[in-house]
């Protein structure tokens, strides 16, 4: 290619800038390339069976029936329920455990064990992208907004979800890396339902005097699918979950910061 | 390299028959073949590995369920890179805000420009400070960049790539370069010192 790019420079001035240019380019370190192949293969051959039976939500609501019955049933038996199967409620949030219920002293352990590894969520995947004054409008609770730390401000994004009830997602993100979510603090208003499975490592703690939830693992969001909107377990940020009600409302922070932190963060809500 | 786009030899075209009928091996024999270059390229214009890897995989997804709509007389990639960005490109309108409040981020606290001593310019140094001299242009100066130069199509393919006219590829690649030479010497003027006028 001999195109002349620089009208006031000379012909060979510019061939040589652009021979280093696609030099240049053409050294580029890209990251390895993953394989993609065989991951389409599998989203396509899932889809086909997902097309064979029910739509995802239909399908999450019967797999919650079929849990809650099975608990249900083991729930019928003492033994059982004392041995096998407990689950928390707190709020709207029902968290099911395969441990005993825990004590309210913390295990040392938890604080520094490492989250089991969940699929973390992109913001660009989530539903309900809105804005906070939008969102305001939308649902009949007032939007609270931490005051700690001083310097979160406003939240980068917000979106409002519908989990039986209203849901409003507000995500700060990190400044040194804006493509990774710092702190998410998510509102649960009335008749909204959160079924928390694989809660990992639970410890009881307190919120401006209240039992709270300290745990980890998913949680259900609603995430866009094309031009569908359905319902996946997933966490929005590497890290831990603060659950706490106040009134009819659930909170959820979602945060990798310290439990003494975590609810500093949740007791500046104003 | 060939300035004319070639059509799906007959291999290809036998596989993207059998994908068109659902097979899913058809269509992974496929993706293996042209996956570096559509994960290349949405790694070029996300800057992300794992948000390039998503965009890829649904890029090859969209491109799966519109293959009925491929002219087998067109050259594949070009189509499939077509698909990526405009899959990238919606991808940035739907969450404009996050993407403006990076954006805003970024420009506030610019990589810091290294520039390259004679003995510490190795061509990957050069190369990543080229990226984040293109990366300042709009995305249609980028575009035009990265599918001419970083990834090598030819102007036909480039132009099949971007929905243009293969005379449009020249006219726009002229200001694309003429713009990414004016942010090299306004913010990286280590980098080919002694090619700035």
């Amino acid at each position: 290619m001999s195109e002349r790019f620089f009208g006031r420079t000379g012909g060979n001035h510019n061939e040589a800038w652009e021979a280093r240019l696609r030099d240049a380019a053409r050294a580029f370190p890209y990251p390895p390339t993953p394989d993609i192949a065989s991951v389409v293969r599998a989203q396509l051959a899932e889809e086909a069976g997902r097309k064979a039976g029910l739509p995802v939500s239909r399908r999450l609501v019967w797999a919650a029936l079929i849990v809650l019955l099975l608990l249900g049933g083991l729930l019928a038996v003492p033994q059982v329920r004392a041995a096998l199967v407990e689950y928390l409620q707190i709020g709207a949030i029902r968290i099911f455990l395969v441990e005993p219920t825990p004590t309210s002293t913390p295990l040392p352990s938890t604080a520094t064990a490492q989250p089991t590894p969940t699929p973390i969520a992109s913001l660009l995947d989530l539903a309900g992208e809105t804005t906070l004054a939008e969102a305001s409008q939308q649902v009949d609770f007032p939007i609270r907004l931490p005051t700690y730390p001083a310097d979160l401000g406003q939240p980068d994004a917000v979106f409002a979800q519908e989990l039986g009830g209203p849901v409003v997602v507000l995500v700060w993100l990190d400044e040194a890396d804006p493509s990774r979510v710092r702190l998410s603090l998510h509102q649960l208003g009335p008749g909204t339902f959160g079924d928390k499975g694989d809660p990992g490592r639970v410890e009881e703690t307190v919120v401006n005097g209240r039992r709270a939830i300290w745990a980890e693992g998913p949680y259900v969001l609603q995430f866009r699918r094309g031009n569908q909107v359905d319902y996946d377990l997933r966490r929005l940020v590497e890290g831990r979950v603060l659950i706490w009600t106040e009134g009819e409302i659930t909170y959820r922070l979602e945060t990798d910061l310290s439990l003494a932190e975590a609810v500093r963060v949740a007791e500046s809500l104003r | 390299m060939s300035e004319h786009p070639q059509p799906a030899d007959h291999k290809q075209q036998t596989l993207i028959s059998q994908a068109r009928q659902g097979d899913a091996a058809a269509w992974e024999t496929l993706v293996g073949q042209h996956q570096e270059a559509v994960f290349r390229l949405a790694y070029l214009l996300l800057g992300d590995a794992d948000e390039a890897k998503d965009a890829a995989q649904e890029a090859f997804i969209r491109a799966f369920r519109a293959l009925h709509q491929f002219d087998t007389t067109r050259p594949m990639r070009p189509w499939l890179l077509r698909i990526t960005t405009n899959l990238v490109y919606n991808r940035r309108r739907a969450v404009g805000r996050y993407l403006a409040a990076i954006q805003r981020l970024v420009r506030l606290t610019p990589e810091p420009v290294m520039a390259p001593t004679p003995e510490a310019s190795l061509p990957s140094e050069e190369s990543a400070l080229l990226w984040q001299a293109v990366r300042r242009l709009n995305p249609a100066d980028q575009e035009i960049i990265y599918l001419r130069y970083f990834l090598e199509l030819s102007v036909a393919e480039t132009a099949e790539a971007a929905n243009i006219a293969p005379g449009t590829v020249k006219s726009r690649l002229s200001r694309a370069l003429g713009r990414l030479r004016q942010v090299i010497a306004r913010e990286f003027p280590g980098l080919w010192k002694e090619h700035v006028a």
